[in-house]
Order: C-alpha cells, then sequence, then structure tokens
C-alpha cells in the first residue's frame, strides 16, 4: 500500500561518481541505521555524520556521510536517513543487498515520486508544491523553473490560480448563506453576480495576459536587416516557405515590415523582414525603417545580410540603428555572383530552403534565446488550460436568474478546483460562512 | 420476571423523534409501546416555538409524506406563518410556523391516545440484550418488558448538564433530571461524545413595550407545512423584532468572565450556525446590532422567546443587557437562558439503517446521534422506525427512496453514518447535491414507489391519489400539445429558430406561471399549488436531465471497477479519503461511496481521473 511501509531508493544516479546517494523514510529508518552502522541515531537528528557501514555479514561496507531528520522535521514528514557512499555502484548494490537482509516487512524501493507524494500526504507540501518539486527537476525552462522555485519555496499563493480559488470560495459560501440563512443577515442578489462577473473578467485578463506572455515567451523573434535589395525578401520567404513577401528586384519594394510567425523543428519563431537601408528613402519607406527601428528592442537575433556592394560604414550604421550587440549573424548573399573571403556564413538563392536553414542554424538559435528569457510567471501551462475550462461557465452563470442554478454551476467549477488544488469540502464552505457572517440565531 | 406485554418495538423518549418512531412503527403493524419519562412533556418544544426554516421544512416534508405527524400537528398548532427564500426558486422555500406550545402539547397528546400505541409512564433504567441482540428494556417501576426491536430517543438526556453563569445543575433540558442509568449503558457500549447548546431565556409577554418594535405580520399565501392542511383557521399572532445595541455589547464584553462558555466551564464545541450571544458580540462585535425576533410562546401565553440571544450568562447579567434593548426597557424574565451539555453517541455507530452496529434490533434516533432541531430528530425517528419495521415484520420498502439524491432524509442519514459529526448536525439544502431536485413541492414524488394507505388516514390516501391522478391527466395533455417556433414566435415567446418542436411542458419554462396565464395559453384548468411544481419542474428538467446522467453514472458505478486504480494518482482526494480507499480496497466505484467518510465530491473525482487516464492512453 501507498502510504505504508518504509521506502528507500536512490536519490543520484547510480554511475561512477565521487558520491552516491540514498534516501529512506518510514517509522524503520531508526531501525535500519543501528543495523547499518551500530548507532542510535535517535538523539542526533539534522546532524551530517560521518559513520562506518556495516554489510550484511558484519564486514565494513563503507565509511561515509549519514544525515537522519526526525519526523515530522524532514521532508517526507516521515522519519528519513539520507546515506552518501562513495561513487562505487558496487558499494551501492552492497548497501542495497544489507538493506535487503533485514527482511522488514513492507520495506521496498519507492516508486516514482513517492518521496514527494508522501510529503503532501503529511501536508509537509501542498499538492502544487509537490508538483513544482517535479517540474523544477525536469524543467528545462529558465522562467517556468523559477515559477516552480517559487511555488516550492513560498506555497500555493504564488499559483496565479490561488486567489481565484479563494474568491470562488467566498463567492460559492456568500450564495450559500444567502440561501440556506436567508434571514440572519442581508444578502443581495445583485451583489453576489457582481462579485461573480468581477471574478469572471479577472479570469479573462489573467488568461489574456498570460497565455500571451507564455506564447511570446517560447517564440524566438528574428529581424532580417540589411541595405535595400541585398535579398532580405528572398530569405524572408525561403525561411517563411511562402510567397508573402513580394520579391522584386526594385529598390525599396518592403517599405514597411512584413512579420510572419513560423514553426522549424517544433520550435516557433517570429521573422520581421524589414524595409532596407538606403541614403534616399522615400516617404513610406523611412517610416518603415522607423517602425523597424523601434521593433528592435524586441529583436532576439538579428539577422545582417549584405553583400560584395555593402559598405562598411553602411554596416556599422546598420548596427547602431537598430542597437545591434552580440545578438546578430552576418550573412553574405549572391555567393553565386560573387565569392566571399570571410567566415560569414554565404547563401544564394539557388539554395534550397533545408540548406539554408541549415546554414543559418536557426535551432540553436532559438535554444539561446528562448530558453534565457526572463517573465515573471504565475502560471503554466495546464493552469491556463484550467483558466479556459473555468471560462467555459461564464455565459450559464452570468445570464442565468435564478440563484439555485448558479449554485450548482459554480459548485462545478469548485470541483475543478478539486482537481488541481486538492478537496474542498462542504465543511470548507461551511468555515467560511460561519467566519464571515453572523449566522444563526 | 418480565412484564405480561411483548412487544414488537419499545420507543423510549417522547420527543419529536420517539413520537414519530412510535407513530409509523405502530402503522406499520408492529406492537409498539412508547416510554417517556413524564407525561406531561410528551410532545414538548423544548427550544423555539416554532417548525420549520430552510432545511429543516424539507425534511419535515418528508416526514409528512412518509406518513409522520410533525407537520400536520404543527399546522394544527400554528398561529404564524412566514415562507423564507419566496423570492429564489422552490427548491429553497422555507415554510417556518410559530407554533403555540400548548396547542402542540395538547394535539400531540391527543394523537397518541387516539392511536394504538401503548404509552407507559416510566424512566427506562437499562437496555435488555442477550448475545449482542435486543430482549427488552428495563423500567424503574414496572420492570423488565420483552420487546424485538428498541429505538432509543433520549435527546440530551444523557449526561445533560445546564450552566448559567458559574452555576451549573444536572438535567438534559431545566425540570427534568438526566438519565443517569441508561447513560451508563451507553458510554460502556458505545462511543460518545460531548456537545454543547443554548437556549435564550424567556420573557413575561406584558413587560415588553411593543409599541416601539416593528411588527412581522404571518403571511397568508396559502403554504403550510403539511401536504394534506388545507387550512389554518387559529387566531393569527404578529411576531416583533428588535435589535442588540452597543450598550448591549458593552455589558456583555464586559461580562464574559461571568459566562460559563467563556470562562472555560464548558469545553464542549459549540454549534457555529447557533452561536450564543457572547460569541456574536465576540466575533462580529462591530456590527450594529443583531436581529432579536420576538416569538409569542402562544396565543394565550404569557412567554416571550427571544430568538437570537441565546446565553450563558449571570442571570443579573442577563437581567442587565436585556433590559439596554429597545422595547425591553422593563422587561421581566420567567426563565434564564442557559448552556447544556450533553453526551450523543458517535453515529458512527451506527449502520446505515441506524441499528447499531454492536447490538442488533437496537436502534437510536434523534440528537443522541448528534443532531439538533426537531425537524432533523422526527425525520430520523421515522427513519429508524422503517427499518426496524423491515427488520422485525419483513415490510415490503423500497429503501431507494432514502438515498442521497433523493431525500434530505438520505442526506442526513449519509452524513451522520459516514462521516460523524464534530458539532450538532443541523440540516442545511446546501448539504445536498441534488438540491434543485429534492424539493418540499414534490416530495410526493419522490416518496411515490412507498406511498401506502398504512401510513395515512382515509381522507389522506384518497387526497393525495387524487392530485397524482390529477397532474398526471395534465401533463400528458400538456405533452400532446406541439408548438414550433413559428407558432410561439406569433404567441409573442421567444425561442430559438431551432426548427424543433416543442411540447406543452416544454413550453412552460418561458411562460409566466399564473393559472389564468396557464388557461389562455393551453385552455387548462390548473391550481397555482400544481402550476408552481410543473412550472419549475419544466424550468429544472435540462438540470434534472444533467443530475440525472451523474446519477446515471453513479449506478454505473457498480460495473465501475476500481482493482486496477491506483487511487494515490489521484492529487486531489485528501489525505483521510486516500487512507480509507486504501484500506477498504473497493471493487467498483458504487462499494467506494459506501465506504464511510467517502463523498460524492470524491467519488466524482475518482471518476474524472478514470476518465482522463482513458483519454491519454488513447
Amino acid at each position: 500500500m501507498f502510504n505504508e511501509g518504509t521506502i528507500y531508493a536512490n536519490i543520484t544516479p547510480i554511475v561512477k561518481s565521487p558520491i552516491i546517494g540514498y534516501r529512506i523514510s518510514g517509522e524503520d529508518v531508526l531501525f535500519i541505521l543501528k543495523k547499518l552502522t551500530n548507532k542510535n541515531f535517535k538523539n542526533n537528528h539534522s546532524l551530517l555524520k560521518l559513520v562506518d557501514l556495516y554489510n550484511y555479514d558484519g564486514t565494513i561496507l563503507d565509511k561515509c556521510s549519514v544525515v537522519y531528520f526526525k519526523s515530522p522535521k524532514s521532508f517526507t514528514g516521515e522519519d528519513v536517513c539520507e546515506i552518501f557512499i562513495h561513487g562505487s555502484p558496487l558499494i551501492a548494490s552492497q548497501l542495497e543487498k544489507t538493506l535487503k537482509s533485514y527482511k522488514i516487512p513492507g520495506f521496498r524501493i519507492a516508486k516514482n515520486g513517492e518521496f514527494s507524494y508522501r510529503s503532501v500526504l503529511n501536508n509537509k507540501n501542498s499538492l502544487k508544491q509537490a508538483k513544482a518539486v517535479n517540474s523544477i527537476i525536469s524543467n528545462e525552462s529558465f522562467s517556468l523553473l523559477e515559477y516552480n522555485k517559487r511555488l516550492l519555496f513560498e506555497g500555493d499563493k504564488v499559483s496565479g490560480l490561488a486567489p481565484l480559488r479563494e474568491e470562488i470560495i467566498n463567492i460559492f459560501s456568500e450564495i450559500t448563506a444567502s440561501i440556506d440563512f436567508v434571514d440572519d443577515e442581508d444578502f443581495n442578489f445583485k451583489n453576489i453576480m457582481k462579485k461573480i462577473r468581477f471574478f469572471f473578467n479577472y479570469c479573462n485578463n489573467l488568461l489574456h495576459k498570460n497565455r500571451t506572455k507564455i506564447e511570446q515567451k517560447s517564440i524566438c523573434k528574428i529581424m532580417l536587416i540589411g541595405a535595400v535589395n541585398v535579398g532580405k525578401s528572398t530569405l524572408f520567404n525561403k525561411i517563411i516557405d511562402k510567397d508573402r513577401a513580394i520579391v522584386t528586384e526594385i529598390k525599396g519594394t518592403t517599405r514597411d515590415f512584413l512579420s510572419n510567425l513560423v514553426i522549424i523543428d517544433g520550435k516557433k519563431f517570429e521573422l520581421f523582414d524589414t524595409a532596407g537601408q538606403r541614403s534616399k528613402q522615400g516617404k513610406i519607406e523611412k517610416y518603415g525603417y522607423k517602425r523597424a527601428q523601434s521593433l528592435s528592442r524586441e529583436i532576439d537575433h538579428f539577422l545582417i545580410l549584405s553583400d560584395k556592394n555593402t559598405k562598411s560604414v553602411d554596416l556599422k550604421q546598420l548596427f547602431y540603428d537598430f542597437s545591434v550587440k552580440n545578438n546578430y549573424s552576418l550573412i553574405k548573399t549572391k555567393s553565386d555572383l560573387y565569392n566571399y573571403n570571410t567566415k560569414d556564413i554565404k547563401i544564394n538563392h539557388h539554395l534550397d530552403r533545408d540548406n539554408v536553414l541549415k546554414k543559418i542554424k536557426l535551432s540553436s538559435i532559438h535554444k539561446k534565446y528562448v530558453n534565457n528569457k526572463k517573465i515573471e510567471l504565475n502560471f503554466d501551462i495546464n493552469e491556463i488550460e484550467f483558466l479556459e475550462d473555468i471560462l467555459k461557465y461564464e455565459q450559464d452563470i452570468t445570464k442565468e436568474k435564478d440563484i439555485l442554478i448558479i449554485a450548482q454551476l459554480i459548485r462545478n467549477i469548485l470541483d475543478d478546483f478539486s482537481y488541481e488544488f486538492g478537496y474542498i469540502n462542504n465543511e470548507d464552505i461551511y468555515d467560511r460562512v460561519f467566519s464571515n457572517f453572523c449566522i444563526g440565531k | 420476571m418480565f412484564h405480561v406485554e411483548h412487544y414488537d418495538v419499545v420507543v423510549i423518549g417522547a420527543g419529536h423523534a420517539g413520537i414519530e418512531a412510535a407513530n409509523i412503527s405502530e402503522k406499520y403493524g408492529l406492537k409498539t409501546a412508547l416510554i417517556t419519562k413524564n407525561y406531561s412533556d410528551l410532545g414538548k418544544l423544548s427550544c423555539n416555538p416554532s417548525i420549520g426554516g430552510v432545511g429543516k421544512t424539507h425534511i419535515a416534508s418528508e416526514v409528512d409524506i412518509l406518513g409522520g405527524v410533525i407537520c400536520k400537528i404543527g399546522d394544527k398548532s400554528a398561529i404564524h406563518y412566514r415562507v423564507l427564500n419566496l423570492s429564489k426558486g422552490p427548491a429553497v422555500w422555507g415554510v417556518r410556523a410559530q407554533i403555540d406550545r400548548d396547542l402542540y402539547s395538547q394535539n400531540m397528546k391527543k394523537f397518541i391516545k387516539s392511536s394504538k400505541i401503548d404509552l407507559i409512564e416510566d424512566e427506562a433504567t437499562n437496555i435488555l440484550e442477550k448475545n449482542n441482540k435486543i430482549i427488552g428494556v428495563e423500567l424503574s417501576n414496572i420492570g423488565k418488558i420483552k420487546s424485538k426491536a428498541v429505538i432509543l430517543t433520549t435527546g440530551t438526556f444523557l449526561n445533560g448538564k445546564i450552566y448559567f453563569g458559574n452555576e451549573s445543575q444536572e438535567a438534559g433540558r431545566i425540570g427534568n433530571s438526566s438519565s443517569k442509568a441508561l447513560a451508563k449503558f451507553i458510554n460502556k457500549n458505545f462511543k460518545t461524545m460531548r456537545l454543547k447548546t443554548g437556549t435564550p431565556p424567556r420573557i413575561y409577554a406584558q413587560s415588553i413595550n411593543y409599541d416601539v418594535l416593528e411588527p412581522q405580520i404571518s403571511e397568508n399565501n396559502g403554504i403550510f407545512l403539511s401536504y394534506f392542511t388545507k387550512q389554518n383557521t387559529n387566531k393569527k399572532i404578529n411576531c416583533f423584532i428588535t435589535k442588540t445595541n452597543n450598550k448591549t455589547h458593552k455589558i456583555i464584553r464586559d461580562n464574559l468572565d461571568k459566562s460559563a462558555m467563556y470562562s472555560g466551564i464548558i469545553k464542549s464545541q459549540g454549534v457555529r450556525y447557533c452561536p450564543s450571544i457572547e460569541d456574536k458580540i465576540t466575533k462580529f462585535g462591530d456590527r450594529n446590532g443583531h436581529n432579536i425576533f420576538l416569538e409569542p410562546e402562544g396565543l394565550n401565553s404569557d412567554l416571550v422567546y427571544p430568538n437570537g440571544i441565546s446565553n450563558s450568562l449571570d442571570k443579573k447579567i442577563q437581567l442587565k443587557f436585556l433590559r439596554s434593548i429597545k422595547g425591553l426597557e422593563k422587561c421581566e424574565v420567567d426563565q434564564f437562558g442557559y448552556a447544556v451539555e450533553y453526551d450523543s453517541v458517535d453515529p458512527r455507530e451506527l449502520k446505515n439503517n441506524f441499528e447499531t452496529k454492536k447490538i442488533e434490533n437496537f436502534f437510536l434516533a434523534g440528537q443522541i446521534n448528534g443532531t439538533t432541531g426537531y425537524e432533523e430528530a422526527a425525520g430520523q425517528g421515522v427513519y429508524a422506525a422503517i427499518h426496524a419495521a423491515i427488520k422485525i415484520k419483513k415490510i415490503k420498502f423500497n429503501t431507494k427512496v432514502f438515498e442521497r439524491d433523493n431525500s434530505y432524509i438520505g442526506v442526513l442519514v449519509d452524513d451522520l453514518t459516514k462521516l460523524g459529526v464534530t458539532e450538532p448536525y443541523r440540516m442545511f439544502t446546501s448539504r445536498a447535491e441534488n438540491r434543485l431536485k429534492l424539493r418540499t413541492d414534490n416530495s410526493y414524488e419522490r416518496f411515490s414507489t412507498i406511498i401506502t394507505p398504512k401510513a395515512f388516514n382515509k381522507a389522506e390516501y384518497s387526497l393525495i391519489s387524487k392530485n397524482i391522478v390529477n397532474e398526471k391527466k395534465i401533463l400528458d395533455q400538456l405533452k400532446k400539445l406541439k408548438y414550433s417556433p413559428n407558432n410561439l414566435m406569433k404567441k409573442n415567446i421567444k425561442v430559438k429558430k431551432d426548427g424543433k418542436v416543442r411540447n406543452g411542458f416544454e413550453v412552460l419554462k418561458f411562460l409566466y406561471p399564473s393559472p389564468n396565464n396557464f388557461y389562455q395559453f393551453f385552455n387548462i384548468k390548473i391550481s397555482q399549488k400544481l402550476l408552481t411544481k410543473i412550472y419549475f419542474d419544466s424550468k429544472y428538467d435540462v438540470f434534472y436531465e444533467r443530475e440525472k446522467k451523474s446519477f446515471d453514472q453513479l449506478s454505473k458505478n457498480k460495473n465501475m471497477k476500481l482493482t486496477n486504480i491506483d487511487f494515490n494518482k489521484i492529487p486531489s482526494l485528501s489525505k483521510e479519503i486516500l487512507e480509507k480507499l486504501n484500506k477498504h480496497k473497493p471493487e467498483n466505484l458504487y462499494d467506494a461511496g459506501k465506504i464511510s467518510g467517502i463523498t460524492p465530491s470524491a467519488l466524482f473525482q475518482i471518476v474524472k481521473h478514470k476518465k482522463d487516464k482513458g483519454k491519454k492512453v488513447a
């Protein structure tokens, strides 16, 4: 059974390394430590001790660090010990063999996530926090990692859903009170509806804001800049793979800027094709160039295109105009016409798309920028989906005039929150009712 | 030596639970004795002089349709009616009647005398059992009497203790000694807990200055407690409202050390929804004042029950704070308010049929199970008696009517026996998941499978049968009428132009529900009462469908195997629930629902988890 028996597992990979760690959690920890070290750890909790470990046959297994955490002051809330043996898989296997030799009923290897799970059961962590531990370990994105860390260290209140849960419980409590304790206080249907509308507006705003944030976060913004007619639109079209930009030989075709979302190898890019740089710009082109410039702060990476005709002053001007720092790739175009003697990427319009993509290495550019983008998040993707589910009730509830039907629908929302945050039962509601309202005679 | 009479059922205690239990037991043909310590206390309203209210009426109406007496006798003795929540849907209408205490008691006595119940005035001192099965009861004077089953309904009499300020005395309620002998038996055999409740002082009517107070006039909208009541010809009285004020609050705040509850003498859990005035002032003292409802105790009574100021303060302080209140400046008190502490049995000691798990044929009902309220007690009395009859007489009875999706009695039984209580349990409509369906105006429909001539007199039974036939006739007519969206447009009714032809019943929800309107539209005559009922049936139909679907889902639960589900993977289940699931290892969802402590919401989470899991695999 899940919450019974003492469990153990390695907490580092079992490979040759300086150290291999084991964690044991459950009521038999002290007994195991006594067997393993011949020492009583009862009064030595939360202290790292250097001790001898003994094999099942009484020989010395290892000399290593052991720490004992007394219940409830441990990760799982149970008695826990952590053993850090020398990093030999052989010693590890001997340790496991020794542990098993004690034949403790119910003693077994922990299932995936079982330590975290016990921490939730024993109220050491909330459900959200336990999920966060998991996400921290498995997350590759920096912002989400930050979010999950805050969830873990600061608690459920960090989640953007937490205030919503509070609010919907309050609303439901008020509705409950207004029905079951109607003559105890003055309840006002209009007021309740106002709160409900506010709740949904708040959900909508959150959804909009965070969806945009998360989407923005996963998009790498790339801008193509360069002199007029250097071939920006040709490259742009090649990358987006459709005839969106009009590609011509006439100077200054791209007067404003074009942008397009494109997914390459599962990664999202927003590509900006800009009006070219030239000394004599038309009014509209000048405006387009300026607009592109103003966007430059949001750009992650620039593809700076040049050819044989590009003067180095103009290139410098480009760096200046777009505040390019070290986030750029230099690309020489028309390599079929000219020979270049540089390390720059060389392309021409005869190359097929795959070849071009390979040369400009969009994937690694994506990785470099997106994973390090910092956005303060208080939602993850699942929570966004959850918000969408909640908002499905909006129409039905806000148009309804019968408070009983509204109550029924809000109860459904509460059930959804139960699934996300843990259980909400009638008693939780009554607690709120009786502390918020002076009920009863 | 046993007394000559051999009974099928002996009911101990003649309060609301006991009377209903004895009545039902007798109606189902069981030889029944009703034991009361004091004949004059039979059917006494020991707390406020009113019956009904939101949640309470809901249980009472079910008792009524099961053949109980609380509503009928209540209506006979009512001297003031109000319907709470009238502006909301009828699912939460709560008719409340002010009752003349003397009339109620007289009517109850008359009723018991006219029945075949053997009324015995004596004190039960012991429950007799052999091999954990009931054989009889021992009475203080008469001695031993044989019985196949015993229903114990002793209310707050078990180790009762009452408190005024620092004074205390042993009693179930003022004037009654508490039943120590019985308490010993109960404490020996069952897990008990100590609960607390309180009552306000009683004030002499002549000493109140009504001229300065706002009256509440009895409503006359033809809504009664009982399905069978056609009219109430009693003289009606007014109730009055007054308020506590800052002066009152100060007196109470300055004297909290003279309150039994606040000075630490009483340690047991109080009732959150029935707070004492001390609680109200401490928690919500910043209010301008707390309402007090002055409820006359009867037409000829010179006493008034001031609802809203139950307390356990010293008597002198009680008088002082009362006299600070508008209209009560010169009031005189007959009986001061007090707090009561008493033992109740942990209702998880009971099986689903209210028989104790430990002793066969021993049933407990009423306040002894940790509930509060006349109506809650009455519901349990009926429930226990029906199950005693099923057990002893093998009567045929479809117990499905007591599932929690079909009745408030079901909700109460389920909550008590599965979850237990931490404070006296009172019914709220919000406890019922199927609130839209569990209405007072359709209890005859919800209990239709068990309505029997045994439970009623001839007139009552023919009334109910006639009404059911009439309703069916009207519904059949309605369902034959067909309307297209265009037809409805012409009649000024806006519906979706979905081409769907609706029948009369489906159209009903779009009409204003007056009999006149109904007649003009459908050319069918109908009473307002029936119209209101079927109007809301029409309106809630889609929600019934939804509720039914989710209940059907639960009915399918017997087929939903849980053997390969790892409950630990359902993150939203609480620790207690997980432990229970893991301990009992239910084979299917239906069994899971029967485990003590498993709530419908938890079941929902399991179903959802199972579905989600299915999706991911696909």
